[in-house]
């Protein structure tokens, strides 16, 4: 590989959206089916898996310093078996990309563009992530630079904004039925916050290697703080009738009204959501890109880019029959898969690695030590 | 040589992918320019027959707005052109009579500027949330449109023609907002709907007529509020009553209370008035009551009573007035929401829920036995701040002067 290299900063930075993104429209209607009016309390409980996630993420890359888990895991668990566990790793991450671009496209189509055809906003949407990811690493951190403020600051204004709806006392009462309908209500979130494994696939680019494991907890933490104020201002507005809704984002971004005239800025948060699913789009397109070519021990990976965006494109159709049925995977299967394949596998493989590297040293220091003898 | 073929051939195919992508930016499929929509400013409800419903639509005539604002067009000097103009379809529900009201527009339905919704007496009557389904579900329909209720057919509130505001459906929609009555948007409907109390008041519209020398003018007045519960209208509340839930929900504003002191005649005014209202649920093993806590200050606008408010002793006997003057609008219409209508919409159950969530919890579906009998206390405090730009009544300095 080419000398890659991407600030710490730039990683907080793609990672962000690339987690709040898909997480901000539908939170709070997945988290309230469980928790009701504590809603709020599940991003807490969920970042648990994100900071497990990150965690793991980083102790794997202290282990092995220039490679991606596609790589590292034939080192540990040997050639063939780690070759499995790449494709499982790739065919997931081909799959997920498939499914944001299938509920980014439901979104613009059932909310925007109503007549156009699913296919158009899929491509142009596949399309210029490629160009984007043909661009490389580099190219991605500084568009993100770029994009960040236009992510962030309408979602900030968007708060501001709606501050004279707020009914606060929605939130009570609190922990009405105990612990457990908030932890049920992260099970979602948490599927989303295991994604933070694709840290894993930026970490060996990084030019400060040492601020990497402190970004990426702090980004963490940022997206839980964003999820617990999203669901907070969701809930503030629509009270209990937040678990019926499909988008509670867009019903209470539509609900500003100011003066009379600044009204209807639900266009505000469908450009949020095209930013971030942008980048989000981006990073898994990468992650599979990049995964592919290593575990196909290609050097370059971009001639893979356009037959891997097809390949995108194709499984965003095949992913789901409807938008019910994406809801049902969500909320069913996704949490399961996401956890299992991003957090409870690396975690095993840490725990090979783990020992193998102390059995290797104490050999080492076997050898060592019968040579002095 | 063949290191440049295919360096052409790149170019090219960018070049390619470029003009391609100018099809794209446009967004040809849903092109909507302004003059291809039909914007509603408001829409009607009402029953039609055994199963079907009628939907009327009000429709802004653009071609209109700019003919009256030009001071040379229109040749009826003088003569208001209409600005809207109502059609109507009947159907099963609001999607099919929709689609053919479509069917008669030769410009796109367009929801997204409709800020009022009308619901017939009858249909009320028989149930709504089939109606509030479609407005929820669709994506254009907003959240923030006031819904309101009407006696007699919705549709002919549509009709009505209006002499400050642009439509009759922009005159409810600035009724609303000056907060004399209940603000109910689709939002609130839906929340107080799916909440614990499942009950909901919405403004009653009615149609008045205002004899002129020439001819009769009509048009819609805020009467009342109807009272909703679950998915059927049960009940009317008055104007006066309503004025009582306003105080119970903290929601008035520009507002004048008007009472009488005792044995003293003569009224006393005030204006502007301001509450701070706590509703505090209090459970005593089988005892369930709410605490109305009201503290509020107002300031004299008018004092047509023997009494000199600059007196502090006189002060005191105008506050007790001002104090047992709320508590009898308020006494007055819990007394019959509990008793007559049985319907929560004064959000008690929210109150309870909060405060005592286990409780709640085993009268959760018996709450319309329980509702009525919650007995409630009252801790009224009222009190008079300032009393204008004059100190005692006139008519007092009229009576010194004589003397």
């Amino acid at each position: 590989m080419k000398t890659v290299k991407i600030s710490s900063l730039q990683m907080a930075m793609l990672m962000y959206p690339t987690i709040v993104a898909t997480a901000i429209l539908s939170v709070p209607n997945l988290t309230a089916t469980y928790a009701n009016q504590d809603l709020w309390i599940s991003p807490i409980f969920a970042s648990i898996i994100g900071f497990l996630t990150v965690f793991i993420s980083v102790r794997l890359h202290k282990l092995y310093p220039e490679k991606t888990v596609i790589q590292f895991s034939e080192q540990i668990i040997g050639r063939i078996p780690g070759k499995i566990l790449g494709l499982a790793f790739l065919f997931f991450y081909i799959q997920s990309t498939g499914g944001i671009t299938r509920s980014y496209a439901e979104f613009i189509v059932s909310s925007f563009l109503f007549q156009t055809p699913i296919i158009v906003v899929i491509v142009s949407m596949v399309l210029l992530c490629a160009f984007a990811v043909y661009g490389g690493l580099e190219v991605l951190g500084r568009i993100t630079q770029v994009l960040f403020p236009l992510f962030f600051v309408p979602l900030f204004l968007l708060i501001i904004l709606l501050s004279p709806e707020y009914e606060f006392s929605n939130i009570f009462p609190i922990l009405e039925r105990g612990l457990l309908p908030p932890i049920k209500g992260a099970v979602v979130p948490g599927g989303w916050f295991s994604e933070f494994f694709i840290t894993i696939f930026l970490l060996p680019f990084l030019a400060d290697k040492k601020k990497g494991s402190k970004y990426g907890i702090l980004t963490v933490f940022a997206v839980m703080i964003t999820l617990v104020v999203v669901n907070l201002i969701v809930l503030f507005i629509l009270g209990n009738t937040t678990s019926s809704k499909t988008y509670p984002l867009m019903n209470i971004s539509r609900y500003i009204s100011i003066a009379d005239f600044f009204e209807n800025l639900e266009s505000v948060t469908m450009a949020i959501w095209i930013l971030g699913t942008f980048v989000k789009i981006s990073v898994f397109f990468y992650v599979v890109v990049l995964g592919t070519a290593q575990w196909l021990n290609i050097e370059d990976y971009r001639p893979l880019v356009w037959p891997i965006g097809i390949l995108i494109v194709e499984f965003s159709f095949w992913a789901v029959p409807s938008s019910m049925a994406f809801i049902h995977y969500e909320i069913t299967a996704f949490p399961f898969y996401s956890v299992t394949i991003q957090t409870i596998i690396p975690l095993f493989l840490l725990g090979i690695a783990f020992f193998r590297n102390k059995n290797r040293n104490r050999n080492k220091k076997k050898e060592t030590n019968s040579v002095y003898k | 040589m063949p290191k440049r073929r295919s360096h052409f051939i790149k170019k090219f195919l960018i070049f390619i992918s470029f003009i391609g992508s100018i099809f794209l930016l446009s967004g040809c499929w849903d092109r909507w320019e302004t003059n291809d929509i039909a914007i509603v400013t408001a829409t009607a409800i009402d029953k039609k027959g055994d199963n079907q419903i009628e939907l009327s639509l009000q429709i802004f005539i653009p071609k209109a707005f700019g003919m009256s604002s030009s001071p040379s067009g229109g040749a009826g000097g003088g003569a208001v052109k209409e600005l809207t103009f109502v059609i109507s379809q009947k159907g099963v529900n609001m999607a099919d009579a929709l689609s053919k009201l479509q069917a008669e527009l030769p410009r796109k339905i367009f929801w997204g500027q409709c800020k009022v919704f009308i619901f017939g007496e009858k249909i009320a009557k028989e149930g709504i949330q089939d109606h509030l389904d479609f407005l929820l579900r669709h994506p254009q329909p907003r959240e923030r449109a006031y819904m309101f209720v009407s006696k007699g057919k919705a549709k002919h509130i549509l009709e009505l023609q209006s002499r400050l505001e642009r439509s009759s459906a922009e005159t409810m929609r600035e009724l609303v907002d000056l907060e004399i009555g209940l603000k109910v948007t689709l939002k609130d409907l839906n929340e107080m709907l799916t909440s614990e109390a499942q009950a909901a008041a919405l403004p009653y519209l009615k149609t008045m007529t205002e004899k002129g020398k020439k001819k009769s003018f009509q048009f819609p007045k805020i009467f009342g509020s109807a009272v909703i519960k679950k998915d059927q209208m049960v009940g009317y509340i008055s104007q006066r009553e309503t004025r009582g839930i306003l105080w119970i929900r903290d929601e008035i504003k520009s507002y004048t209370v008007t009472f009488e002191p005792e044995e003293k005649k003569g009224n006393i005014s005030l204006n502007p008035v301001t509450a701070k209202v706590d509703l505090i649920p209090q459970i005593n093993g089988v005892n369930w009551s709410m605490l109305v806590k009201i503290q509020t200050e107002g300031t004299v606008i008018q004092n047509n009573s023997s009494l000199d408010t600059s007196n502090l002793s006189n002060l005191k006997v105008v506050e007790k007035a001002f104090q047992d003057g709320i508590r009898k609008r308020v006494e007055f219409v819990i007394e019959k929401v509990q008793n007559e209508l049985r319907a929560d919409i004064l959000g008690f159950a929210k109150e309870f829920h909060r405060e005592y969530p286990k409780q709640w919890r085993k009268v959760e579906n018996r709450w319309d036995e329980v509702f009525p009998k919650v007995k409630i206390k009252y801790d009224i405090k009222a009190h008079i701040r300032k009393e204008g730009y004059i100190n005692k009544p006139m008519k007092f300095r009229i009576e010194e002067e004589k003397e």
